[in-house]
């Protein structure tokens, strides 16, 4: 064991002696002394360790308070006389009175001046009286922690900063007047600021050092945050100036009438308040004045700026200005998340613009949609054309659409809000064109067809892309749904396409946009399609085996369809009248009878029906020309119109058929065969018969002869329908047809979609039940409110429901 | 208690296989290694008995603090598991390891006694660094990134980065340094070959600097350099400075104990240097003149130990031989290292005469004994504080002038430590009898009380009362400590926050204490009781106060009485406590209390005495006419 350890400790030595006045005072003295040297800047041969040791020793006897009220005590006198003096010196007159009287210019000058003068003064007495404060607070470091801590008591830094800001800001300049020095700072510091909005240009860093002191000063000793004198005095003052200043600047510039420039003002404006926060004031109201620019500024004009007459953003949109849109967008978006009256113009000049497409594209069709139904004699232009004009609206769209894209990307920053406008707004135009389903679908009818020929794949998927935006518009799904389906079964018959992959694409991107049960019907088409690829190779192979070489071989390529996937109505005519079939040549009529035999061995229980109006024929045909030569060409036909041409193989040269003849011995539908008779023998360029009298229409008294002198430069030659083959936009008649069909589908669909939610539901108040309905089917379509009701009486009617209650009318489910 | 963040004991297991593996392997440090010695003995037996004073004793002297017995038991699962509080916290400050995840560690926490000594040892953990030598290393390294004051002497060049360094660092760190400063002290600028890549260079410098080894060494694409060629720069410059531990310290392994073994070591070495040259340049160049021809002493900024400044310390008037001159002690010394204390970082910062730069040394007084300046220099350059007894006192007081916690705190543990004389719980039993010879005091309490007071240092105000507490008998009847009652009081007086006087709390506390333990040794409830309200009636004057007190005292009682499992263990805790009373009964076959009264039994008489203590507490507050 240490035996120093035995040794009584020794008391400590310090402190225990009785505190002796005297010592107090000595150590006080030459304490003071020096702390006046500090103030004085004259402390550059003090000693630290000197000073330190005095105020140690006072505060290790005891006497650490009465040292702190001391030091307080001689801050005081020295703010209030020297530092007093020297500010006081600095305030002149001009700055005194002339409070508000910036209108005159040469007084405004001479006020900077004073200004300028003066705020140096603050500013180096400010800073002095800092560093003096720190190495005081250096000094007195030890009491600091000592007695500060005991007592409770603000540091002796703080305290002093409390001293300042009370003798040296809050009192009055002269005796006679309650102006305090820090009310002259503030409208000095405002003259400035006025100044500098009004384009000239000060000394921001003086003014910075200036707020800096009022940042350090603080209203309690405790110096929270906010009782900055910055925030509690100045702010307040400067924020309500500004106030003043934009509500009349925005008065004017809105009077100009600009909204160009209004636009390019604002923005500076909030740029350089910006600015001023981090250089001249502080940036603890960068936040505030923001919101004074946002409310006096931006709020109270913006909807009046955007709907100037002229310079607007209807204007802006006309003219693609997409900087001074982006400013506009900008500048609402801060003052008002929603943005409303930048909405609303961009709404309107949408729909406005869309409006314009629609009347674009029906221009061409001579009536309006109104009259349409009671001018029953319409004279129908070229089919062709209205089919471009539909082509031509979903350009027409998609451009417009590309051109918001555009704007919406690049002025409205991919806003949320603005999108879901812009969307809404092509959505309205779009489904009140009434034939934007049909025309939607012409559109991919054409692209797919010839459009994407030649096309990159990265390009056919864009255009698919775009189409698909377009019927992310639609409303009326199931409307396009009959409509692609009507043209993709004449595009997959005909073999019209112009890739396969691109239509497999397009069904899937229309899988993705709307939805499996959508598609389900084209792709089952698409597997027809397949599966008739395959039959027909299987036959051939079933042909080949049996080998019945019977007569001349025809090669048979088959679709086989299921009736309820395709829109077999709209492709065969017969949808009134009960029409017996065709009557196929002996040739054809076999090997039909073969097929039926073979499809029907594999699949029992079908019905096939055969589609004759649907097929196409290779017939190969020899011309006996008058020159005694015979030319041969093969001649690519529909399967009609090789029936007619068969025909003429029973008939001597020179012997004519009439068109009543043909039509008994044929069976061909009136229309059909008026049609293929036309293109047989009217159509300049494939005249493969004759006709007398050569006119264009066709009436049954008509003979046709074969034409031996056909002429053509290719060996093949395809003779086209004249019409109907063709997707097209349709007349009216057909277009009520389909919106007939359309209504009984829809009917079925809301009868079916009532039945599930019922049957789940068990009783239901109606209202409830209409708004499952239309949240169900509105991928679909958008039923109709009244058609609801009627179907749901009708179900009631059918008892597949029944009326529970009353008030509110409320429904059962009858299982 | 939640026991989700203690391993199981078969995971326990099979860490501790793991890392005897290592060990044995030599891939890691035994962090407890097996010690036999005599002294790590005594140790552990006093982290068993609680004797404060010998653990620091031991803990001066150098003992391992982190070795285990042949039981595997190190110091710190001893005093944990006898539940003596002020040792483990002892151990801890000290630098005794707690981690989490080792075996020894966790057998430290499922070994503590208490939920009091489980959570100290929990807030121990290293992730709170307890590396003792860390606070230098730190302040070292700083120093090459510190702006402000202007402290280094030297700029080293290698190919374009300059770094501003300190010679006395480089000195004490490099032997290459140590010689080219050697023979010229005064130069200010140095060159390394160019050849050195920068990202070596300054590897090798935070090196010196007691750094952390950098994470990246900065190369690969961008920076010009390969990570083979830093490397091999990093080789090269180590054998350029002749510090041949470098590349070790930089190759990680990835093995967080590993790295902090590593680690440790590198800093003890680095200190162990720094030490080395401070004992050799500083303290060897100190001077003694005489008081009134010390600031004529001119010593010039070119010096051959760097140094910038001179301390100056007077003797104290006591030592001063009567018919001599008064002598004083100057001390040259470096600003980088006295930057550790706040004062003379404000000093040096703040624009006075001392942080001016002249052609000779300023010479700064510091008011205290040359044998007190020389530990705070010491602890500044070296972080030792080891310094007896009887300096403490004036070391508090430096330390507290020149804002030096740690050592302020180190000085206090020193007082409550080596001064806490009998208070341990084998000795404390012995202060029973009446008739106990009265031991020398070792200490003015009262003097360390005050201390205390003066430079507020918690620890020693609690140390002083649990002083007073253990001898209150001694204590109670003088009119110092009433006097000392009466100024306790004054002082919350000006304080104004409670009403109650915090010293005579702070003794109840440890009254109470002092007599439950014993209390507890026994672990019989009900005679307790029974003691507990005799005395009532036998002292009817002890009053309603009295009667709180003992109706606390059973509260007390009770809940212990409940806790058997606690009283088994304190009972195996303290066979010395048993053994010193059975010697105290064959000594005096009549049991006494403090007023003479013959009591019925030890029980009987501690509880008496307990209560004519408590009862003359409230007579000197009487007295003194203050409420409490």
């Amino acid at each position: 064991m240490a035996m120093r350890a035995r040794q009584k400790i020794r008391a400590p030595r310090k402190g225990l002696a009785s505190s002796k006045g005297d010592d107090f005072e000595a150590n006080w003295q030459a304490l003071s002394g020096s702390l006046k040297r500090i103030h004085t800047k004259d402390a550059s041969d003090l000693s630290f360790e000197q000073l330190y040791r005095n105020a140690y020793n006072i505060i290790v006897t005891m006497r650490g308070h009465d040292l702190y009220e001391r030091v307080k005590q001689l801050e005081r006198e020295w703010l209030a006389t020297e530092v007093r003096s020297s500010v006081d010196a600095a305030i002149s007159p001009s700055l005194l009175f002339a409070q508000d009287a910036l209108d005159i210019q040469d007084q405004a000058n001479e006020r900077r001046a004073a200004g300028e003068r003066f705020l140096a003064v603050l500013r180096e007495t400010w800073e002095d009286h800092q560093l003096s404060m720190g190495m005081i607070t250096d000094v007195l470091m030890y009491m600091d922690r000592v007695v500060v801590a005991d007592h409770r008591k603000p540091s002796i830094y703080v305290a002093s900063m409390a001293l300042f800001r009370d003798i040296v800001l809050r009192s009055p300049v002269r005796p006679d007047t309650k102006t305090t020095v820090a009310d002259v700072l503030e409208s000095t510091v405002l003259f400035l600021v006025q100044l500098e909005r009004s384009g000239q240009i000060i000394e921001r860093p003086l003014i910075r050092h200036c707020i800096y002191m009022l940042e350090g000063l603080y209203e309690t000793i405790t110096e929270e945050e906010s009782s900055k004198l910055y925030l509690t005095s100045f702010e307040p003052a400067f924020l309500e100036a500004s106030k003043t200043f934009y509500q009349k600047e925005g008065q004017r510039l809105v009077e100009s009438a600009d909204a160009a420039t209004f636009c390019k003002v604002a923005m500076e404006r909030i740029t350089e308040e910006k600015e001023r926060c981090a250089s001249t004031l502080s940036t603890l109201s960068e936040p505030k004045i923001k919101e004074v620019l946002d409310n006096e500024l931006i709020k109270r004009n913006i909807a009046e700026v955007v709907n100037l007459e002229g310079t607007g953003v209807r204007n802006m949109l006309d003219q693609d200005r997409l900087d001074i849109l982006r400013s506009v967008y900008v500048l609402s978006s801060r003052v008002d998340n929603k943005k409303t009256p930048l909405t609303a113009v961009v709404q309107k000049c949408i729909v406005d613009m869309g409006q314009e497409i629609n009347t674009l594209a029906t221009a061409p069709a001579p009536a309006p949609e109104t009259t349409d139904k009671k001018a029953v004699k319409e004279k129908e232009k070229p089919m062709n054309q209205q089919t471009m004009s539909a082509i031509k609206w979903v350009d027409d769209i998609l451009a417009l659409k590309k051109k918001f894209d555009a704007i919406w990307v690049d002025s409205f920053m991919s806003d949320q809000v603005m999108q879901s406008a812009i969307t809404t707004s092509f959505s309205d135009f779009i489904n009140s064109n009434p034939r934007s389903s049909e025309h939607l679908s012409l559109f991919f009818d054409e692209n797919l067809k010839k459009g994407i020929k030649g096309k990159t794949d990265s390009e056919v998927d864009s255009l698919l892309d775009n189409g698909i935006t377009l019927l992310r518009y639609i409303k009326d799904k199931d409307l396009f749904e009959a409509y692609y389906k009507k043209h993709l079964s004449r595009r997959l018959l005909m073999k019209r396409s112009a890739s396969m992959d691109a239509e497999r694409q397009m069904i899937s991107k229309m899988k993705m946009e709307v939805g499996n049960q959508f598609t389900q019907r084209l792709e089952s088409m698409f597997k027809d399609m397949t599966i008739s690829e395959d039959l027909t190779s299987s036959y051939k192979d079933h042909i080949r085996k049996s080998a019945s070489h019977d007569g001349k071989p025809v090669d048979l390529e088959i679709n086989v369809l299921t009736s309820t996937m395709w829109p077999m109505e709209i492709m065969s005519n017969t949808r009134d009248e009960v029409q017996l079939s065709c009557v196929f040549p002996r040739e054809v009529e076999s090997v039909k009878q073969s097929f039926e035999q073979f499809y029907l061995s594999k699949h029992s229980g079908r019905k096939l029906s055969w589609q004759a109006s649907m097929g196409t024929a290779d017939i190969r045909a020899t011309f006996q020309r008058s020159n005694g030569k015979t030319a041969r060409h093969e001649l690519n036909v529909s399967t009609y119109a090789m029936v007619i041409l068969l025909l003429f193989n029973d008939v001597a040269p020179g012997e004519s058929l009439t068109f009543a003849e043909i039509q008994s011995r044929t069976r061909i539908p009136d229309h059909d065969l008026i049609r293929n008779l036309q293109s047989l023998a009217v159509a300049p360029k494939t005249r493969v018969l004759k006709k007398d009298p050569m006119s264009r229409e066709v009436k049954p008294t008509d003979r046709f002869f074969f034409n031996n002198d056909f002429q053509s430069p290719f060996t093949k030659v395809r003779i086209g329908v004249v019409s109907g083959s063709a997707n097209k936009v349709e007349n009216n008649d057909q277009r009520k047809e389909t919106e007939k069909k359309m209504n009984e589908e829809r009917g079925a669909s809301i009868e079916a979609a009532v039945v599930r939610i019922m049957k789940q539901r068990k009783t239901l108040v109606h209202s409830k039940l209409m708004s499952e309905v239309l949240g169900q089917l509105s991928s679909r379509f958008v039923p109709d409110v009244n058609m609801i009701k009627r179907r749901i009486e009708s179900l009631i009617d059918r008892e597949y429901l029944e009326r529970v209650g009353e008030d509110p009318p409320t429904y059962g489910y009858i299982a | 208690m939640t026991e989700g963040n203690v391993l199981r004991k078969d995971q326990l297991e099979i860490s501790l296989v793991k890392e005897k593996k290592l060990i044995k392997e030599g891939n890691l440090k035994d962090d407890n290694p097996l010690d036999l010695s005599e002294p790590f003995a005594e140790l552990c037996s006093a982290c068993r008995k609680g004797d404060l004073k010998v653990c620091q004793e031991k803990i001066t002297e150098g003992v391992n603090i982190n070795a285990r017995d042949p039981y595997d038991y190190t110091p710190l699962i001893l005093a944990s598991l006898c539940g003596h509080y002020e040792v483990v916290r002892l151990l801890l400050e000290s630098g005794a390891l707690c981690e989490r995840d080792t075996f020894q560690g966790e057998r430290c926490l499922y070994n503590a006694l208490n939920d009091r000594i489980r959570n100290l040892l929990l807030e121990y953990d290293y992730s709170k660094s307890t590396d003792p030598l860390q606070p230098l290393a730190a302040h070292v390294a700083s120093l090459l990134t510190r702006e402000q004051p202007v402290t280094s002497d030297i700029v080293v060049t290698a190919a374009d980065e300059s770094l501003h360094l300190h010679k006395f660092i480089l000195a004490a760190r490099s032997p290459y340094f140590r010689n080219k400063l050697a023979t010229a002290p005064e130069s200010t600028s140095g060159n390394l070959p160019p050849t050195i890549p920068p990202q070596a260079f300054s590897v090798a410098i935070k090196y010196l600097y007691l750094g952390e080894a950098p994470r990246d060494l900065k190369s690969g694409p961008g920076t010009g350099f390969t990570e083979s060629e830093v490397f091999q720069g990093i080789d090269r410059v180590a054998r350029h400075l002749e510090i041949d531990t470098l590349l070790d310290s930089i190759i990680d392994s990835g093995d967080r104990r590993l790295a902090r073994q590593r680690r440790t070591a590198e800093i003890a070495k680095g200190r162990d240097q720094l030490e080395t040259w401070f004992r050799a340049n500083v303290l060897g160049n100190k001077r003694v003149v005489e008081t009134s021809k010390a600031s004529s002493e001119k010593w010039d900024r070119e010096n051959p130990i760097f140094a910038d400044i001179l301390l100056q310390a007077d003797e104290l008037p006591e030592d001063a031989e009567p018919g001599r001159e008064p002598t004083s002690t100057l001390f040259p010394c470096h600003r980088a290292m006295l930057l550790r204390s706040e004062f003379f970082n404000t000093m040096f910062t703040s624009m006075f005469r001392e942080a001016y730069v002249t052609d000779h040394l300023h010479i700064v007084n510091v008011d205290c004994s040359p044998e007190v300046l020389e530990i705070v220099l010491t602890f500044l350059y070296t972080e030792r504080a080891d310094f007896p007894l009887d300096v403490a006192v004036d070391v508090l007081f430096a330390s507290d002038m020149l804002f030096i916690e740690k050592l302020k705190t180190k000085a206090a543990v020193v007082i409550s430590t080596l001064g806490s004389g009998n208070l341990s719980q084998s000795e404390a039993a012995k202060t029973r009898g009446t008739h106990e010879e009265a031991e020398e005091e070792e200490l003015d309490i009262y003097g360390i009380i005050r201390a205390a007071w003066m430079t507020r240092v918690q620890r020693l105000e609690e140390f002083a009362a649990r002083y007073l507490a253990y001898r209150l008998e001694a204590h109670i009847d003088s009119p110092e400590f009433a006097e000392l009652i009466a100024e306790s009081a004054s002082r919350i007086q000006a304080r104004q926050e409670t009403d109650s006087i915090e010293l005579l709390d702070d003794i109840r506390f440890y009254l109470n204490e002092r007599f439950r333990l014993r209390f507890d040794d026994a672990g019989l409830g009900e005679m307790m009781r029974s003691a507990a309200q005799q005395p009532q009636a036998a002292h009817p004057a002890a009053g309603a106060d009295a009667d709180a007190d003992a109706d606390g005292t059973e509260k007390e009682i009770e809940k212990v009485a409940n806790g058997v499992d606690m009283i088994d263990l304190s009972r195996v805790a303290a066979p010395p406590a048993a053994a010193a009373s059975q010697h105290d009964r064959d000594h005096a076959p009549v049991i006494r209390t403090l007023d003479g009264e013959i009591a019925g039994d030890e029980f009987d008489k501690d509880a008496a005495n307990y209560q004519i203590l408590m009862a003359k507490l409230d007579a000197i507050l009487e007295e003194l006419n203050l409420e409490a």
